[in-house]
Parts: structure tokens; sequence; C-alpha cells
């Protein structure tokens, strides 16, 4: 199969950026999208040009580093799923796809696709675990912990910092992550001792990140691949307000 | 400030004018009656809530309400657009969001011209006596009932009214549940629910709303 | 060089606790002073820089990715061992001992297992307080379920995705400590090579791979966590960036490689499809708990399966070993899985897969409890595949998975360069021949968090009175122009033949020789097809772009041209190791019936080569079993 790829390319941070079309034949529907922009960039070695940097790892759709703007969507057209699982049968022959980076001020772009997203990693810096030195831990079964909430806990924790709520975000709001890992943390007895102090001072920092404030358009929860629901935003209000209160 | 608390004062406020649309529409409701008992009902009713203390200040409380929701739904929108520079070539929100969601700004923008025109025909002319003076009616109110109905038999007046009550419901579909997640109500199951009652609130709002003046006007 | 192995005196469940007892220790205002490199931020790397940074050392860590949290620990799904025994089945720190000892085929040092299973208990203490959501009971308590290799229940788990949970905790404790300002993160960084003074590790050199920018680091230690490199083989379950760069580069700089050639492949995976395909997804092995293998007793059939009858179905896993059935140890069900292809009774549109299929279970558990096991495994399927298995069987093929061997380490974890520590997968430790099933993220946590923290002291208290480390050193200098003339002789090339191009024709040579069965006739072909692959790829090799910019393509270059002389170590490994055992299957030596035949008397050993420009020479670490007399490996 046959499609063209309308991809933006920017060599580096400080400069502008532009689409460039590329025709790419010799697809096959079983290859992933990233397969095919491997092959796209085998044909640019053999050109002599620049490859299309973009970022991927495990290509299993868990550690969160791929992630593009396919055709308007973040990961592409299927709601939750990564980039790594989209496969070229989600296209037809003949088809333009335009690829974009993630599009946040708060993710700078690096190079053609890839962004950097450590804003990420600094709002969990700023308490996105719990305060446990290597050894302190009392024996595993001391603490219960019901059925129901740790798998609350783990619906949350599965975020995998991917971005995608964040591109997709008419805001560029990185509600859905933050909020994420505070329930993660918050809901479990052994985050509580520090849950206001988390709750306050993750959600500052991804204030001062320059991300901006959620308005509730969804759109978020639909693209997120590790189906993290909106609801986890809500319950990040009502932990934000209460730590407010008390504190 | 945080934009949690300026998330919380326009969800706050937007709650509360929510609850006033419903006391309003009742009141609009009355116009529905025949003739003879509307004027005097809507009459003797509007002069009691203008003569109440206690909705004296609930009518200041309204005020800054309104106009509280605005300025922080434009620092919030304001804030917002600036968080991405460049934006996309080609984006498909609709697949993945609602328009009404999309376009609060937009909406809200909408709502707040109705609300300013609606406010220079009644309130300044009724409350703040401005421009032509009101008359009474034969029980000696103030026929409120009569400015309703000459306005609501303006066909330019009653199509600007009433079609502005459409962006009003989708401003109240996705505000009603939005406001609610701000003030953190995240019960999973409630959040559903809630959906279903922002849709019926909307949907009874926009409807009734619009819909009295075109029945007004054809009656 | 003598290989010591520093094993502690005194009995088996003594030898870890005597250790702790005599080894030095260094007061808290002078661990400030010593620093400490650590590359890699999977759990053995971040665990480690995490813990170090507690104990109050100066700890810097690096990672290739975008971020510490993405590091290929995030994709074990299956579960973590431990000997805990909640399920009250007869479970103890000795029996778990003894089974991934006997997993490994008796390859590995009683002491070191020992150790592992013993630490594995306080290890899920300690990732419960870290917050990780593991399973539970209604009434609070933590879940286990059994694991391939073994008749117990002691793995633990968070849904399908414990490696990720796992390493999130890893990774948030590692920002804690980078809050704390005791370790300075650089992502983005990829160790390049290894700075040795007086014999002694005392640096790395780092590209930047933001800007191409070469960097010198200097420590009193550098510990590497860099996992395994059975990318190798192009096709496995490894994420595409994963690479054996830092250990290759170690080794040539003197530290030996341990036993290279015992890589695991992995029955579970899904088969490949394509020659393009640049990954095969791993679908856990905890589907074999309630999964069934089979492949139809017809050759060729091309009837689908749900149309092939109970009685042409062959469970050939329950067929051939009864006791542990679709449990059988990793090895041994990919061999058998392989076996079965190759006699043409392979499944899918290439004949290369075996059903695993769950119509049995959802029979008897029903459809919300095996949703409620593997719910998310089954969504993963669905999205590769576009099949739902709960109505279809799912095919699954083996494909290179874990290394169990890498960098020689003692009980200390040391490598054979004082100074240099390898942690996680990326040394050779605990697993012998083969890794059991959810003894990876043990093992990696492990070495990060309680052993490498205890063991580091007794090297660093002997550098507090030398000199601090200092990039000014020549010698850093030296090795700063190795990496830059390396970089730039590939840049010149300017060939005919991309990186993967390369990579396919590598992966081609060693999945075909020196993957679940091997020969001397193909090993000693694979050489000789390695060498010619190296030669014209530093002939014909084509890199675009510069070295002084983000580069991705530079970056596949410079990892495969380490694989590839690591892929001839391998052979060169496989070929004088004539025996067989746990994953390495010689052909020659098997028994009546195809199963492994190890050789104890002429290979009780963990082979430890020294790299002398370009050729290989061995040094052996005799194993003693004091303890345990190793038995053959019966699972039948």
């Amino acid at each position: 199969m046959k499609v063209t790829c309308k991809i933006w390319r920017q060599e580096s941070a400080d400069s502008k950026g532009n689409f460039k079309s590329y025709e790419t034949d010799g697809l096959t529907e079983d290859m992933s999208f990233l397969e095919a922009l491997d092959h796209l960039n085998e044909i640019l070695v053999l050109k002599n040009e620049r490859v299309v940097a973009f970022e991927y790892d495990c290509r299993e759709g868990i550690c969160g580093q791929c992630g593009v703007f396919i055709n308007g969507r973040a990961h592409g057209p299927h709601d939750h799923v990564t980039t790594c699982q989209l496969h070229m049968r989600s296209f037809k022959d003949g088809d333009t796809i335009v690829i974009e980076p993630w599009r946040a001020n708060a993710f700078p772009i690096l190079k053609d696709l890839m962004v950097d997203r450590s804003a990420f990693d600094r709002i969990i810096e700023q308490g996105g675990f719990i305060t446990a030195k290597t050894g302190t831990a009392p024996e595993a079964n001391a603490i219960l912990i019901s059925k129901e909430v740790s798998d609350k806990s783990m619906d949350a924790a599965a975020c995998i910092g991917c971005g995608a709520c964040v591109a997709t975000c008419k805001n560029a709001s990185a509600a859905l992550f933050t909020s994420a890992k505070i329930n993660h943390l918050n809901s479990l007895p052994q985050g509580r001792p520090e849950a206001h102090k988390r709750v306050l001072e993750m959600t500052q920092q991804m204030q001062l990140e320059g991300f901006g404030s959620c308005t509730y358009t969804g759109a978020c929860e639909v693209e997120c691949p590790a189906e993290i629901s909106i609801s986890n935003i809500a319950e990040m209000n009502a932990r934000y307000l209460k730590a407010k209160l008390l504190s | 400030m945080s934009m949690f608390f300026r998330k919380s004062v326009v969800a706050t406020t937007g709650l509360f004018l929510c609850i006033f649309l419903i006391v309003h529409l009742s009141a609009n409701s009355l116009l529905l009656l025949p003739e003879s008992i509307a004027r005097s009902l809507y009459n003797s009713y509007s002069t009691t809530l203008r003569e109440s203390t206690l909705i004296n200040v609930v009518g200041y409380i309204l005020y800054l309400s309104i106009i509280l929701h605005v300025v922080y739904a434009a620092i919030i929108t304001y804030k917002n657009r600036k968080t991405r520079s460049v934006s996309y070539a080609v984006n498909h929100k609709s697949e993945n969001s609602s328009w009404a969601s999309q376009n609060m700004g937009f909406l809200g923008v909408l709502v707040l011209v109705f609300i300013v025109v609606h406010m220079a025909n009644f309130w300044a002319r009724i409350k703040l006596g401005i421009g032509e003076s009101v008359g009474l009616d034969t029980d000696g109110y103030v026929d409120v009932y009569q400015v309703t109905y000459d306005l609501f038999h303006n066909v330019y007046y009653v199509l600007f009214y009433s079609i502005l009550m459409i962006p009003l419901g989708f401003h109240l579909f996705h505000g009603l549940k939005s406001a609610f997640k701000s003030l953190g109500f995240y019960h999973k199951k409630g959040l559903r629910i809630l959906a279903k009652i922002s849709l019926v609130y909307a949907a009874v709002m926009a409807i009734g709303f619009g819909i009295i003046p075109l029945i007004v006007y054809f009656k | 060089m003598k290989l010591n192995s520093k094993i502690p005196e005194g009995k088996l469940e003594e030898k870890w606790r005597n250790y702790q007892a005599n080894s030095h220790l260094i007061n808290p205002t002078n661990k400030k002073k010593l620093n400490v490199i650590v590359v890699g931020s999977g759990l053995a790397g971040a665990g480690a820089a995490a813990t170090l940074a507690e104990l109050g050392y100066d700890v810097q860590c690096f990672c290739y990715q975008d971020s510490a949290r993405r590091a290929h620990s995030v994709a074990a799904q299956g579960g973590i061992n431990a000997a805990k025994n909640y399920q009250h089945d007869g479970d103890s720190v000795w029996r778990m001992f003894y089974d991934t000892l006997k997993g490994g085929d008796f390859r590995s040092r009683e002491a070191n297992t020992y150790r592992l299973a013993e630490l594995s208990a306080p290890l899920i203490d300690h990732f419960v307080q870290q917050g990780v959501p593991f399973a539970r009971e209604y009434g609070g308590v933590l879940v286990n379920r059994s694991f391939g290799g073994v008749q117990v229940q002691r793995t633990f788990y968070a849904r399908g995705q414990t490696g990720q949970q796992l390493l999130m905790a890893a990774y948030s404790q590692l920002y804690k400590m980078i809050r704390a300002k005791k370790v300075d993160m650089l992502p983005r960084h990829e160790m390049l090579d290894l700075v040795v003074i007086n014999g002694k590790a005392k640096g790395i050199i780092v590209r930047d791979l933001t800007d191409g920018t070469i960097k010198r680091y200097a420590a009193d230690a550098v510990v590497l966590a860099t996992g395994g490199y059975s990318r190798v083989f192009r096709l496995s379950t490894l994420a595409i960036g994963c690479n054996g760069s830092a250990i290759w580069k170690a080794h040539k700089r003197g530290a030996y490689f341990a036993a290279p050639s015992f890589t695991q492949i992995h029955p579970t995976a899904l088969p490949q499809s394509s020659d393009a395909q640049s990954k095969l997804t791993l679908m856990s092995e905890s589907l074999r708990n309630d999964g069934r293998i089979w492949v139809p007793t017809k050759k060729d059939d091309a009837r689908k399966a749900n149309e092939i009858p109970e009685d042409e179905r062959d469970y050939y896993l329950e067929r051939r070993y009864p006791a542990f059935g679709n449990l059988a140890p990793r090895d041994i069900a990919s061999r058998a899985a392989k076996e079965r292809i190759d006699a043409g009774h392979g499944v899918g549109p290439l004949k290369n897969g075996v059903y695993l299929d769950f119509k049995n279970a959802i029979d008897r558990l029903g459809l919300d409890t095996i949703e409620d096991r593997y719910g998310n495994l089954f969504k993963m399927y669905r999205k590769i595949t576009g099949i739902n298995a709960y109505e279809k069987p799912m095919l699954i093929s083996p494909a290179a998975h874990f290394s169990m061997g890498g960098l020689w380490v003692d009980y200390e974890l040391m490598t054979t360069i004082p100074g240099l520590y390898a942690i996680g997968e990326c040394n050779y430790s605990d697993h012998g021949a083969n890794r059991l099933g959810a003894n990876s993220l043990l093992q990696a946590s492990i070495d990060g968090y309680f052993i490498l923290p205890n063991t580091i002291n007794n090297y660093l208290q002997t550098e507090l009175a030398e000199e601090r480390p200092n990039v000014d050193h020549p010698e850093f200098e030296r090795v700063e122009d190795d990496v830059k003339e390396h970089i730039a002789k590939m840049m010149a090339i300017n060939g005919s033949r991309t990186v993967d191009d390369f990579h396919r024709a590598l992966g081609k040579v060693m999945w075909q020789e020196c993957a679940m069965s091997r020969n001397r006739a193909g090993l000693e072909k694979a050489i000789i097809q390695i060498k010619n692959i190296k030669k014209e790829f530093w002939s014909e090799v084509k890199v675009t772009g510069s070295e002084a910019e983000l580069n991705p393509e530079l970056e596949k270059a410079l990892r495969l041209a380490d694989f590839i002389e690591l892929a001839i170590l391998m052979c060169v490994d496989a070929l004088q190791r004539e025996e067989s055992a746990g994953a390495h299957f010689r052909e020659e030596y098997q028994t009546k019936d195809g199963e492994a035949l190890r050789n104890d008397a002429d290979f009780m050993y963990v082979s430890a080569w020294e790299y002398n420009t370009g050729n290989f020479k061995l040094h052996k670490e005799e194993l003693k079993f004091e303890y345990v007399e190793p038995t053959v490996r019966s699972y039948k």
C-alpha cells in the first residue's frame, strides 16, 4: 500500500518548522504505524536525507514514549491506543496522513515530531511519591486495603505518561495526568500522611509548567491509552479543595 | 491565584445562575396563561420581588455572580489560550468531545450579549427607569407584563431571544455538569447521572425560554 | 586474573547476614563526599540511585529515554515472585531458592540464588509501602498466582502491569531524591564508553542525545543497570532502544562477560507477521495459568481453530510434561513450540504459531473471572491483531526475551573492574541458564534496592583516601577521543545500506543459529557470517545527518555496531559450551526423547570471557553445590 505522509519537520527547538510531504510506498496493512515511519526513514537514508525524528521505545503501548498527532487525533484515529499500537490497516491505500508533534507550550519541540515532556517529571518530583526510605517498610499484609480501594488506585496508577491528554486538550491541560498520580497515591493508606501536601504541591507545579486548566471537554479520557477516567480530575479538585480548607 | 480558585468561582456562580434560571423560567411560564390572569399575576409577582429586601440582596448576588462568572471565565479562557502558541493544522475535536465543551467561551459571549440586551430592555427600564417610562396596570402594579408583551410582539426581538436560547442551552448542558466536577463531585456513577440531568435541564431551559416568546407572539 | 566470587563464609542461610555484619561502613559525612554514577533508570537503576541517595551518596543517573519512567522494566506484565507463603501452600525461602536454582539448570551460585529468595519477602513489603497497588482479596490481603516452573503460588501482581507499577514506584522514589537534590538525573544521555583509571572504573563518556555533545562524567564508582541485550536478535520482546552498548564497552575495557549465550526465548509472544516488523509483543506468561496450549494433530491443518475437534488437538505441553503441563518453564515451553512448528503443526497465516486457548477456563471459571485476571492482556491482543481472544484462541509463538548472560559479577555485584558494578538484567548472577517467570523484576529490584547499597560501601571506603575523580584526567581525554573517533568513522562511511538492513541480517543469523537450539556447524557458520556482516557494516552502512545534532539514525548505528561484536561472542560461547543447559540447547547434547542433556562433569562452571582485541579468552568460575544436589531437570 502507498500513502502520502505529510510530516512536520523542524530542525531544532528554536528553528521554524514546516510540513513536508513524503510519498511512501511498499507498506503493508500489518505494519504498525511506527514501522511505516521506520520504513519511510530507510527510504530517506538511501536518498541521503535526514531521517524523521520521532519517539518510541517499547512499541507495546506501555512505556508512553511514543505519541504524535495523526490526522487530527492524538495517537491516531482510534480511542485508547498509543501510536505504536496503531496499524496501517486503519488507513486506506492512497490516503494522506498528516503527522504533527504534540503541541503545547509546556512540551517544547526538540526536533520534528519529538517534544520535551520533562514537565511531567517535574510534576512527579513535587510529590508524586510516598516518602518512605528503602528498608523502612512494615509487613505487607499488616496494612489491609480492600479490593475496591486497591482497584481504584490501580485504575489511576495505570497512566503511562504519554502526554496525549495534554496534546488533545484545547487548553493543553495536564489535569488528567496530574490527577491520576494524585489519586493513585492519595487513595491508598500509605499515601495518606502526605496527601494534602501532595495535592497542593503537584498542582502548583502543574500550573507553573504552563499547562492550562481543565474545562472538561473529555477529549483526554477518549484519547488516553490507559483509559484514565476524567472523574479523576473531579476527584483531584475535591482533594485540592479539601486540602486547601484544612491547611 | 490558582486555577482551582478561578474554576471554583466560575462553578459556584454558574450553579447559582442555574438556580436563578429555574425561578426565572417559572415566572416566564406565567405568560402562557390567558392574558387576564397572566397580567395581574405577572405584575404582582414582579412587584413582590422588587419590594422584598431579601430578593434585593439576592439580586445583588446575582449581578455579582454574572460579573464574576464572566470575568473569571474570561481570565481562564485567556490563560488557556496562551498554552498553545502553534495550533494543529488538522484537529478533529468532534471525534473526542462535544461541540459545546469545545466552545464554551464563544457560547458564553453569545449568552452575555443576550443578557446585556435583555437587561437593557427590562431591567434598565423597570429598575433604573432609563428610557420610556413604564405604566401601571389596573391593580396599580408596574405593568411589566405590558413591557414583555410589547417586546414579544416585536419579531426581531422574538427571533433574537429565541435563537440565543440555543447557545444558552449548550452552555448550560456543558456548564452544569462541569461545575459539579470543578467543585469536586467525582462519584463515577453520579457523574453519569449528572450528565443526563444536565442534558434534561439544559433542554428544558433552552426550549422553555425559547418557546415562550414564540407562543406569546403567535397567540 | 583469577575470578573471586567473594562468597561469604557460613551456612547458606547465614551468608548474607554474615556479609552485612562484616562489610565496611562509611559514616554519613563521608558518604556526601562520594559520588556514584548509575547508568540506566529501570527497576535496578532507579532503585539503586534512589537508595544510594537516601544513604547520603551523591548520585548521577543517566538514561537514553526521555524520562526515567520509560525504562523497559515497565513492560513486565506478569508479576514478581516472593517467598511469603501467604497461600499456605508449602512455600518457603528454601523452596524458592531451589526452584530458581533448578529453573536455571544449576548454572548459578547457590549463595546468590539463596539471597534472591531470602530478600524477596521484604521486597514485597517495600513495594507495598511505596504505593504499588498489588492485587488484593476482598478482605484486603494480597493475592498470589502461580507462574511457570513452579508448583506454589508465590507471584504478586498488579493486573497485567506489574512491571509498570514497580517501575513507577522506583521512578517516584528516584524523583523524591531528585527533589532532595541528591540525585542529578540526566535523561536522553547515552553512555558510550567507560573510563578506567589505574585499573578502577572512574567515570563514563556520554552523548547528549538532544544535541550530540560528548560529555565526561567522573565518579568514585560506576553502576551499570542497562538491561538486557536480546535486541541482538533484532526481533524481540524488548524495547527498540534496549541495547548492549554500555556493557559491551565495559567488556572491552576489561570487564568479563559471563555466559553471553544464555538468552531466554519466551514462549508466549505474538508471531511475526512480516519482515518490516520491529518488535514481537509479549503476552504475559501468566496466561499459561488458565490458557491451554495446543496445535492440530494433523500437519498443515487448514481448518479454523474452532472447527478442530477435541481429539484432533495436541496439548503437547500437557502430553510431554504432565506434572507441570502448560506451566512448564519458558525454555522448555519455547522449545516444545518450536519442535511442533518445525514438524509442520504450526498455525496462523505464516504457520509460525501455536494456539493458546481459554475456552476451558472460561467454561470453568466464567468470563468475569478471566476478564478480571487478564482483561488488559485480551484487550491488548485485540488492539494488535484485531482478534477477540474470548471467542477464538490466541496465536502465540516464541520470541527472544531475556538475557541471563551479562557482565560477570561477584557476590557484591562488582564486575572484574574494581569500582564497576552491574545490576539487574545486565549482569549474570542469579538465574543460571534460564530465568523463571516473575524472577526478573525480583532480581532487578533486589540488586538495586537491597544488595548494591549494602555492598558498594566495601569498595567506596577504600576510595575515600584516594584522589577525587576528575574529568580533567588525561584518561578521560583519551577515552573521549576514542569515542569521537568511533563516531566520526561511522559517519564517514556513507555507504549504501541502512542500519536496519544490517540489523535484520544480524537478527536472521542469530535467530537461525543461536536461539532456541544450536549446533556446532550452525554456530561456526554464524560466526563467519557475523564477521562478514561486521566487515560490511563498517564499509557499507549509511547514516545521514550529523553527529552534532539529535540523530536517531546514529544512535541506532552505534548500538548495532556493538550488537554485532556481542553476537560473535554469543556464538563463541554457545559453541564452547558442549552441553545443553536451560535455555542453551545444543542439538548434539540431548536425550533420546529430545530433552536437554547437561554435562556436569565438564561444564559445571560459569564461563567468563575476557576481551582481548577482537579475541575472547575464557575464564571459568567453578560452581560448587554444597547444599543442593544438581539433578536432572525434569518437569514431567
